[in-house]
């Protein structure tokens, strides 16, 4: 049973471990991701040089930067910096599982940060797909952002 | 505009931009819709701050990716990478264009990989993205 704490500085530690739940990648996923950023390039949806089709590269980076949502309630969050290396083409019927570590927390200009290494896995064969890492705004609470302060880089989720 | 290939440009060069009109309903599906979300709840987004939701920072590096796997095609696909900060909150109903120029090109296990410089800005000119994007040459290209 996982007991779920509203996510603050304190809270999160270096070291701290993080795995998502797992993703049967599926073509209702490709169709809804390319109308959400506008992209219906023809590997996605005919053929690839890889054999069959493929999806977006950067289809499951939202399963790695919520890995955090599964241990704390996160009441909004900031997106500061991403890092992402593609390994290996993604593919509908793969079922996929992100890991992470946070690897740093800091304070800059009285904002919090968590920065979360990542690696995302096809569950079947073990196999590397993407892997990355990125930094997180720790939220404050009752907090309001500031827009007229940001300028370390923060902007949504 | 016909996508260039990366043997076809120098150190230097621009890509053609990739103009996007961002959406409410597009937001709601990449991020998918749920209350207390500064994304997908108006409501909840003026609480935190911000006059109406804003686009998931992460929807910038899919327009990148569009960017660079019609610029290095299967070298993006299979040894691409992205390196960006967010330095600005982009909102529902802005427009972004993506921008991307060769920074330079070194050889890697037999092959050369092509580093760009990449950003986003918006409808003001204001940049919202700023970083580097890369992808191996190859024949194959998009």
């Amino acid at each position: 049973m996982v007991e779920f704490k509203t996510i603050s500085y304190e809270a999160v530690t270096v070291g701290e471990e993080f795995m998502s739940d797992d993703f049967l990648i599926k073509p209702e996923d490709v169709e809804t991701f390319a109308y959400a950023v506008d992209d219906h390039h023809p590997w996605y949806f005919k053929e690839s040089p890889f054999g069959g089709t493929i999806a977006h590269p950067v289809l499951l980076g939202n399963q790695a930067l919520l890995m955090r949502h599964s241990r704390y309630i996160v009441p909004a969050g900031l997106h500061a910096k991403m890092q992402f290396e593609f390994v290996e083409p993604l593919r509908v019927g793969m079922r996929v599982r992100s890991h992470g570590k946070v690897i740093d927390k800091y304070e800059r200009r009285g904002r919090h940060y968590m920065v979360t290494q990542f690696e995302t896995r096809e569950e079947d064969t073990g196999t590397v797909l993407t892997r990355g890492q990125f930094t997180q705004m720790i939220f404050p609470e009752s907090g309001v952002h500031l827009e007229t302060t940001n300028r370390q880089g923060a902007a949504g989720r | 505009m016909k996508p260039q290939t990366a043997k076809a440009l120098q150190v230097g060069d621009a890509l053609p931009p990739l103009t996007k009109s961002i959406a409410q309903r597009q937001i709601d599906c990449y991020s998918g819709v749920r209350p207390h979300s500064i994304h997908t709840d108006p409501e909840w987004a003026r609480k935190k701050g911000f006059k109406v939701p804003l686009a998931q920072a992460l929807m910038s590096t899919a327009y990148v990716s569009q960017m660079m796997v019609q610029f290095c095609g299967e070298g993006f696909v299979r040894g691409g990478r992205i390196s960006v900060a967010f330095i600005k909150p982009v909102l529902a109903g802005e427009t972004l264009t993506a921008h991307g120029r060769i920074k330079s090109r070194e050889q890697e296990g037999g092959k050369a990989r092509v580093t760009l410089e990449v950003w986003c800005e918006n409808q003001d000119g204001v940049k919202t993205m700023v970083g580097t994007a890369s992808g191996l040459e190859s024949d194959l290209q998009a």
